[in-house]
């Protein structure tokens, strides 16, 4: 269809980045040893003809690297002296994504990822750099005609596929949402040190009627001066975030079409991925502690594969910031498979509270009592330890409910933050119920059932439910008639 | 899930269980053998470190050669059905899952040299999120259990 090309010559500079970072850390050893003994001489020496072999290899392998369109595959040969060819078959493509960062955008170019549906990650490829219409007529050549393969994909959207010029719906942040987003983010350590904060200040009323005057003075003028670096610095760490927040998220637009979920984000990074519906094991809502008394939370979905080792984060994000009570009609508009209503949550019986409370206060409380012994002066902070643990539990017990819904599955949780999972019948892998004999006597039982989530489990636990529910539960998850 | 399972785990379990918790009782009583030993030879080693870990031999050996393995014999129970597997395990916490067929990715039989020396294997069954195991079956009736199973899970699966 067409003749084999190279990529764009920026891609040489690309890959002498990549190999100087990747080999950085084994040669600092030897760097540092030789600048101990101050022979400089070798380590330039060194240094240039370690940067020629990178030069010269990233040069080759850019002019032995082509890839080349076929009728409905991609062809990608590489390799210097082992020669490499790979043939991606457009219908094994899940999701092709472009992605550009600073230097792609000054050269006006692009990183085109190719994914496919195998769970190894080294089938997939990436043409680091192609200029931007290269770029989307790859994508377009790979993903568009996509009619002939259409059977051997989910049958039951078929009838939408023939529409190609339609409106897709789609859902794009505003800056003041980014911002709301960016400033409610990190909260948990701001909040932290405003405690320290207002700690600290009490300090210094104290010392007040032990010091003399003019110490004192001194004293207090110094922490006062303290303290204000330490607002300034909280201020500064707080903006950063908030900054980070908006790089990062920028114009984050998420569109649905037939069977995949696109979000596009960033300011300089522009960034793209593609969420095929497959993929998606359940459909999450988290709400931190910050966000849920002002009404936002955060939509997530657990997908089966995914860039495993390229963020820390267990799940991916679906959008940044949304108002609570519009995440239904967010659902609704781009995933009708994961809409629900707004039925009551089954919440668990009076019984369950006692323990909560002690499965919270266990360890505080030893604490106390060890403090209690030991170094009795301050029994204040464990005991604060021991209130604070129980409210949490308390919290947990009155968020902690489910509801069944047709073939969706609702679960409420909270560790700290409340976080709201909705998943399909046919994705929850096992269903297990836990009792021992206090729950026997109670009639009281824990639910653990687990979902695939990045090659692993997550595990979505009820404890202390009613046992009369969980059977429901039970009921309505088995196969038997 | 009201009901427990119908079918309980050979009753030679209980025979590889407790042949497991004697073999490694043998680790303390070496080990408090040779401390007694050594606080013979130096000063710096009590000889009730020796006494300790035979005491603690001795009641680790009883609770779990001869009191765990009834109980767990007890409480382990299975069923198969054409659509899941339910099985039920937990001495103080009794556990009972259901694994639906649909959902089964692989199915294994495993037997270490004690399971072997009472012809009795394991059987493994993997979910893509979980893995479950039914223990101590009779090496027959495992291997009949995995080709049934792998039989009834060879159902068309979506995307995991």
């Amino acid at each position: 269809m067409s003749e084999p090309k190279r990529l764009h010559p920026v891609s040489v500079v690309f890959s002498i980045i990549q190999t100087i970072r990747k080999s950085i850390f084994s040669f600092l050893p030897i760097i540092i040893l030789a600048l101990g003994n101050g022979e400089w001489l070798y380590i330039a020496i060194g240094a240039v003809i370690f940067a020629a072999i990178i030069i010269i290899v990233s040069i080759l392998s850019w002019f032995r690297y082509t890839y080349q369109l076929e009728e409905d595959q991609i062809r990608i040969e590489q390799g210097i002296l082992v020669r490499k060819k790979r043939t991606i078959s457009k219908h094994r493509i899940q999701s092709i994504d472009l992605t550009q960062n600073i230097i792609h955008r000054i050269f006006g170019l692009t990183k085109v990822q190719i994914e496919t549906a195998g769970s190894d990650h080294k089938i997939d490829a990436s043409l680091h750099a192609v200029t931007m219409e290269e770029g989307k007529i790859v994508h377009d050549q790979l993903k568009y005609n996509k009619k002939i393969i259409s059977q051997d994909m989910d049958t039951e959207e078929e009838e939408s596929q023939t529409v190609t010029e339609k409106v897709y719906p789609y859902e794009k942040i505003s800056p003041k949402a980014l911002f709301i987003a960016g400033s409610t983010s990190g909260g948990f350590g701001i909040i932290l040190g405003l405690f320290g904060l207002a700690f600290s200040e009490l300090e210094t009323f104290i010392p007040d009627h032990l010091y003399t005057q003019a110490s004192d003075w001194i004293f207090s003028q110094a922490l006062q001066v303290l303290i204000i670096l330490a607002v300034i610095t909280l201020i500064i760490l707080w903006g950063l975030g908030i900054l980070a927040t908006i790089i990062q998220h920028w114009d984050f637009t998420i569109t649905r079409y037939e069977k995949e979920l696109f979000i596009t984000r960033g300011l300089l990074e522009k960034k793209q991925s593609t969420i095929p519906l497959k993929r998606i094991q359940a459909v999450g809502m988290k709400e931190s502690i910050i966000r849920q008394p002002l009404g936002y939370a955060t939509m997530y979905v657990e997908i089966a594969s995914g860039e495993i080792g390229q963020n820390a984060e267990t799940h991916t994000l679906l959008y940044p910031l949304i108002k609570k009570n519009q995440a239904r009609e967010f659902l609704a508009k781009l995933l009708p498979e994961y809409e629900y209503t707004q039925e009551k949550w089954t919440k668990l019986p009076k019984r369950a509270l006692p323990y909560y409370l002690l499965r919270n206060t266990i360890f505080p409380l030893l604490a106390t009592i060890a403090v209690f012994i030991f170094f009795r002066e301050w029994i204040i902070v464990p005991l604060a330890a021991v209130v604070l643990a129980g409210i949490l539990g308390y919290f947990q017990y009155k968020t902690i409910g489910y509801r069944l819904e047709g073939e969706n599955l609702l679960i409420r949780n909270r560790l700290l933050g409340r976080d709201t999972v909705l998943v399909k019948h046919k994705r929850l892998q096992s269903f297990q119920k836990k009792q021992h004999i206090l729950h026997k006597k109670q009639h009281l039982a824990t639910l653990d059932t687990a979902i695939l989530s990045k090659f692993v489990g997550r595990h979505l636990v009820i404890r202390e439910l009613e046992l009369k529910d969980l059977d429901t539960i039970a009921d309505w998850y088995s196969y038997r008639d | 899930m009201r009901e427990q399972p119908s079918e309980r785990i050979a009753g030679d379990a209980i025979k590889a269980w407790q042949l497991t918790a004697h073999l490694v009782a043998l680790i303390p009583l070496v080990l408090g053998i040779a401390a007694i030993i050594a606080s013979n030879y130096f000063d710096f080693i009590s000889y009730w470190i020796g006494i300790g870990l035979l005491i603690f031999t001795v009641i680790e050996w009883i609770i779990t050669a001869f009191v765990i393995p009834n109980l767990r014999w007890k409480r382990w129970r299975y069923q198969i059905y054409d659509q899941e597997i339910y099985i039920q395990h937990g001495i103080i916490i009794v556990t009972r899952t259901v694994v639906p067929m649909i959902r089964v990715q692989h199915v294994d039989t495993e037997q270490g040299p004690i399971l072997k020396k009472y012809r009795l294997s394991t059987l493994q069954i993997s979910t893509a999120a979980t893995k479950h195991e039914i223990p101590a079956l009779l090496e027959e009736e495992a291997a009949n259990l995995r080709d049934q199973i792998s039989e009834l899970a060879r159902v068309e699966q979506d995307d995991v």
